[in-house]
C-alpha cells in the first residue's frame, strides 16, 4: 500500500513539475543578462541562408572572444506567426531579420539605428533605403537586402509570335499576349494574384498607371480611380483568357515553373527568380528582362522591396554592446556581399553595390533600383493592409467587382490607422 | 477503477483497528486526491487555463506587433460581428461539419461491419484502414493538393484519359469543388478512427442475441436495424462526437489545400480565426472568434447529446 502511495505521489509531482517546467523552459535562453550573448532570429530565404549565418557567427565569435550569438532560423511562411508569439510572450529575440518594423518602433520595442551600429556603418546605407527605414523621422530599421521587379519574357516565344521588342505599354502587353497565345501556343501573361504576394504584383502594375497605396499627403488611397483601372485591366487580361486559369489561386512559384517550361510568355519577377525558379527547372531557357510596362509607355517605375534587421530593447539596454559588435561585423563589405550573391538579392549599402554590378543579369536590377517605389512599410498599419490585400485582391479577377474589392481594402486600411 | 476503490477500502479497513485520529481521518478523506491529483492538474493546466487565457485575450486590445495595450471592452466582438464574411463562414463551417460527420459515420458503419466479418487477409485489410490515420494530416492534404493540381495533377490526368473532361480542371480554385474535395479528404482521414470505434462496438455485441434473433426468424436487414444498430449506439455517439470536434477544429486540410481562398470562400471558423490574427493583424478579434468557435462547439455537442438522449446511455 505504502509503495503504491509513494508511486502515486511521485507521478503526481513529476506531472506537476513537468508542466510548470514547460512554462519556464523557454525563458531560460533569454540571451543572458551579461550583455555578451544575443539571440538572432533569421529568415530562411533558401537553403543557403543557414550555412551562411553559421559560418558568419563562427567567424564573429572567433574574432570577439566572450561574445555569443544564438541563431534561430525561421521559414518565411511561419515568420509572422512566430514574431507575434515572441512579442506577446515577451520573448523577443535581440535581433530579428524581418520585412516590417514600424509597429515595433511605434510600440517602443526596438532601438534606433544610431544606437546599435557605428556611424561608419550608418553612413554606408543607400539613402533610398534609409528613407524606408524611418518611423516618425528617425531611422529604426537596418536595411538588410533589397530586391526589384522587372518583366521577364521568353525570347523564343516572342520570335515565334514575330514580336520584335518586348512591350513598353499596356496595350502592347495585351496585343503581344494575344500573339503569343495564337502563334506560340502558350499563355500570354502569367498573373500570380494568389494570397502569397498579390500586393507586389498589383502594385507593380498600379504604380505604372500613376496609382499606389497612398496619396500625395500619405493618406490611404487604395480605391483611387487609377487603381481601379489597373485592376480592371488585369481582370480584362484574364477574361480574354490571356493569363493562366485562376490567377486568384496562383502563386509566383507556379507561374515561373510554367515560364521556365516555356509555357508562359511574360511574367514579373525579381533578381532571385533566375537562381530560385528558372534554373532548377530549365537552365537553357532563352529569356530576357525588361522594365515594367506602363499605361502610357513613357515612365517606367519598378517595385522595390527591402528586408531589414530590427534590434530589440532588452535588459535595460545591456544587449546594445553585443548588438553593435555583431552588426558592425555583419555590415562589413565582404560579409554582406557574400550573402547577396548567394541569395540573389540587391545591396542596401554603397560598399556592396559595386561588388554586384559585374554580373550582367544582376546589373539590370541594380540599375532599376533608383526608379523604384516601395510599399508604405513605415506606416504601422501597412501589415494589416497587406494582409487584407493578400486575402481578397485575387477575388477581383474571379467573381467580385474590382471597385468593391478595393473599397473594402480601403475600409480596412482606414480602420487600422 | 473499481479495483482501486476496493483496494483503498481494504486499506482503510486494515487501518481502522489502530486509533483513528483526526489527522488520519483527514488523510483518508484526502486519499482520493492522490489519484485524482495528476489528472486534475493536467486538466487545469492544459484545458482550463488556455480557456481562461482565450477569453481574456478576446477582451484585450493587442497591437499589431503583439504588445498588449490594455482592455478593449467588447470592441473585438462588435468588430467581429461587423465582418461581412462572418455569417457565410459560420454557415459553411456547419455544412462542413455535418457533411463530413454524416458521410464518415455511414461509411464507417459499413467498414466496421466488413472488418468484423471473417475473411482471408482480414488482418491486412485492418492494417490498411489504419494507414490514413497514421499518416500526418498535413501530408495527406498536401498529397491531395498535388493530385488535384491544374497542371500536373493525377486526378486531371486520369479524368482526361477517360475522356470524362475535355481540359484540365483547376479543382481547388472553384469554391464549391474545392469544398467537396476537402470534405472528401477530411472523410478520408476521419474514417480509420470511426471505423475502429464501430468495430470495437460490434465486438461487444454478444453472439447469443443474434442467435435468439435467428431462432425468432429475423432476416439480415431486420437483425441489423433491430439489434446491431441499437446496440451500437454508444459507439456511434462517441465516434461522431469526437469526429464533430475534430472536424470543426480542422485547420491543416483547408490551410494546406486552399488557404481558405479565393478570398474567404472556403474558410471555416478555424482558418478565418487564423487570418484575423495573422493577415488582419488583429489578435483581439481573433480571440473573440475563438470564443465564438468554442461556444459553437459546446452548443453543438450539447445539442447532439440531447438529441441522442445521452442520459439513457449513461444509465
Amino acid at each position: 500500500m505504502k509503495r503504491h502511495l509513494t508511486v502515486a505521489i511521485a507521478t503526481g509531482l513529476t506531472v506537476a513539475l513537468g508542466v510548470s517546467g514547460c512554462g519556464k523552459g523557454s525563458s531560460s535562453d533569454d540571451g543572458g543578462s551579461d550583455g555578451k550573448s544575443i539571440k538572432f532570429v533569421a529568415a530562411i530565404y533558401d537553403s543557403n541562408a543557414e550555412p551562411y549565418w553559421k559560418a558568419l557567427i563562427k567567424d564573429f565569435e572567433a574574432k570577439n572572444s566572450g561574445y555569443k550569438v544564438q541563431l534561430e532560423m525561421v521559414d518565411w511562411t511561419q515568420m509572422d506567426a512566430k514574431v507575434k508569439t515572441y512579442i506577446q510572450t515577451k520573448q523577443a529575440p535581440d535581433l530579428l531579420n524581418y520585412n516590417s518594423f514600424s509597429d515595433f518602433a511605434r510600440d517602443g520595442l526596438i532601438y534606433k539605428a544610431s544606437e546599435v551600429v557605428s556611424p561608419t556603418t550608418l553612413s554606408d546605407f543607400t539613402p533610398t533605403f534609409v528613407e524606408q527605414s524611418k518611423y516618425n523621422g528617425d531611422q529604426y530599421a537596418l536595411p538588410f537586402i533589397s530586391s526589384a521587379r522587372l518583366l521577364f519574357y521568353n525570347k523564343d516565344l516572342f520570335a515565334k509570335a514575330k514580336i520584335a521588342n518586348p512591350p513598353k505599354t499596356w496595350d502592347e502587353v495585351k496585343t503581344d499576349a494575344e500573339k503569343i497565345q495564337k502563334e506560340g501556343g502558350a499563355t500570354g501573361y502569367g498573373l500570380p494574384l494568389g494570397p502569397e504576394e498579390s500586393q507586389a504584383e498589383f502594385y507593380s502594375w498600379a504604380m505604372n498607371n500613376g496609382g499606389g497605396w497612398v496619396d500625395a499627403s500619405g493618406k490611404w488611397a487604395i480605391n483611387q480611380p487609377a487603381n481601379v483601372e489597373t485592376l480592371n485591366f488585369l481582370k480584362g487580361l484574364k477574361d480574354a483568357k490571356l493569363t493562366q486559369p485562376n490567377p486568384e489561386t496562383t502563386d509566383r512559384k507556379t507561374v515561373f515553373n510554367q515560364f521556365a517550361q516555356g509555357k508562359i510568355g511574360m511574367a514579373i519577377g525579381g533578381p532571385f527568380t533566375k537562381a530560385g525558379f528558372i534554373d532548377p527547372v530549365n537552365k537553357n531557357l532563352n529569356f530576357g528582362v525588361t522594365s515594367l510596362p506602363s499605361k502610357s509607355g513613357t515612365e517606367h517605375n519598378t517595385l522595390g522591396v527591402m528586408d531589414l534587421l530590427a534590434a530589440f530593447k532588452k535588459n535595460d539596454g545591456k544587449n546594445k554592446e553585443a548588438l553593435k559588435k555583431f552588426l558592425d561585423f555583419l555590415y562589413q563589405k565582404e560579409n554582406t556581399s557574400t550573402f547577396l550573391k548567394k541569395e540573389g538579392f540587391l545591396p542596401v549599402t554603397k560598399s556592396a553595390g559595386d561588388a554586384l554590378s559585374s554580373d550582367p543579369y544582376m546589373k539590370q536590377f541594380v540599375d532599376a533600383l533608383p526608379s523604384s517605389k516601395f510599399a508604405p512599410t513605415s506606416n504601422p498599419a501597412w501589415s494589416a493592409v497587406a494582409g487584407a490585400v493578400k486575402q481578397s485582391l485575387g477575388s477581383s479577377v474571379a467573381n467580385k467587382d474590382p471597385k468593391k474589392v478595393l473599397d473594402d481594402i480601403q475600409k480596412t486600411a482606414e480602420k487600422s490607422g | 477503477m473499481q479495483d482501486l476503490e476496493t483496494r483503498a477500502r481494504d486499506a482503510g479497513a486494515t487501518a481502522r483497528p489502530s486509533r483513528p485520529s483526526a489527522l488520519r481521518r483527514a488523510g483518508r478523506a484526502l486519499t482520493p486526491l492522490v489519484w485524482l491529483g495528476p489528472s486534475l492538474v493536467l486538466i487545469t493546466v492544459v484545458v482550463l487555463w488556455p480557456v481562461v487565457e482565450m477569453v481574456r485575450t478576446s477582451f484585450q486590445k493587442i497591437s499589431s506587433s503583439g504588445v498588449t495595450l490594455g482592455g478593449n471592452g467588447t470592441t473585438n466582438y462588435t468588430d467581429l460581428f461587423d465582418e461581412d464574411d462572418l455569417i457565410p463562414v459560420v454557415l459553411r463551417t456547419l455544412g462542413w461539419v455535418a457533411g463530413i460527420v454524416i458521410t464518415t459515420m455511414v461509411l464507417s458503419l459499413a467498414i466496421g461491419q466488413l472488418l468484423n466479418s471473417r475473411f482471408p487477409g482480414r488482418r491486412i485489410v485492418r492494417w490498411t484502414v489504419i494507414v490514413p490515420w497514421a499518416a500526418s494530416v498535413l501530408m495527406t492534404s498536401l498529397i491531395w493538393k498535388w493530385m488535384l493540381d491544374n497542371y500536373s495533377g493525377l486526378v486531371n490526368r486520369v479524368l482526361l484519359d477517360l475522356h470524362l473532361i475535355d481540359e484540365p480542371v483547376n479543382w481547388l480554385a472553384h469554391p464549391w469543388q474545392a469544398m467537396l474535395w476537402m470534405m472528401w479528404v477530411a472523410v478520408f482521414v476521419s474514417l480509420p478512427f470511426a471505423s475502429f470505434v464501430i468495430l470495437a462496438g460490434l465486438q461487444t455485441i454478444p453472439e447469443d442475441v443474434y442467435e435468439a434473433a435467428r431462432v425468432d426468424g429475423a432476416g439480415p436487414l431486420r437483425t441489423y436495424f433491430g439489434i446491431t444498430l441499437p446496440l451500437l449506439r454508444p459507439s456511434i455517439m462517441i465516434a461522431s462526437i469526437i469526429n464533430v470536434i475534430n472536424v470543426f477544429n480542422s485547420f491543416p486540410i483547408i490551410w494546406a489545400m486552399t488557404g481558405g481562398g479565393p478570398g474567404h470562400s472556403t474558410d471555416t471558423t478555424t482558418t478565418f480565426m487564423y487570418k484575423l490574427a495573422f493577415y488582419d493583424q488583429n489578435v483581439g478579434e481573433s480571440g473573440a472568434m475563438a470564443v465564438v468557435n468554442f461556444v459553437l462547439i459546446l452548443a453543438m455537442v450539447l445539442m447532439y447529446l440531447r438529441a441522442a438522449r445521452w442520459r439513457e446511455e449513461v444509465r
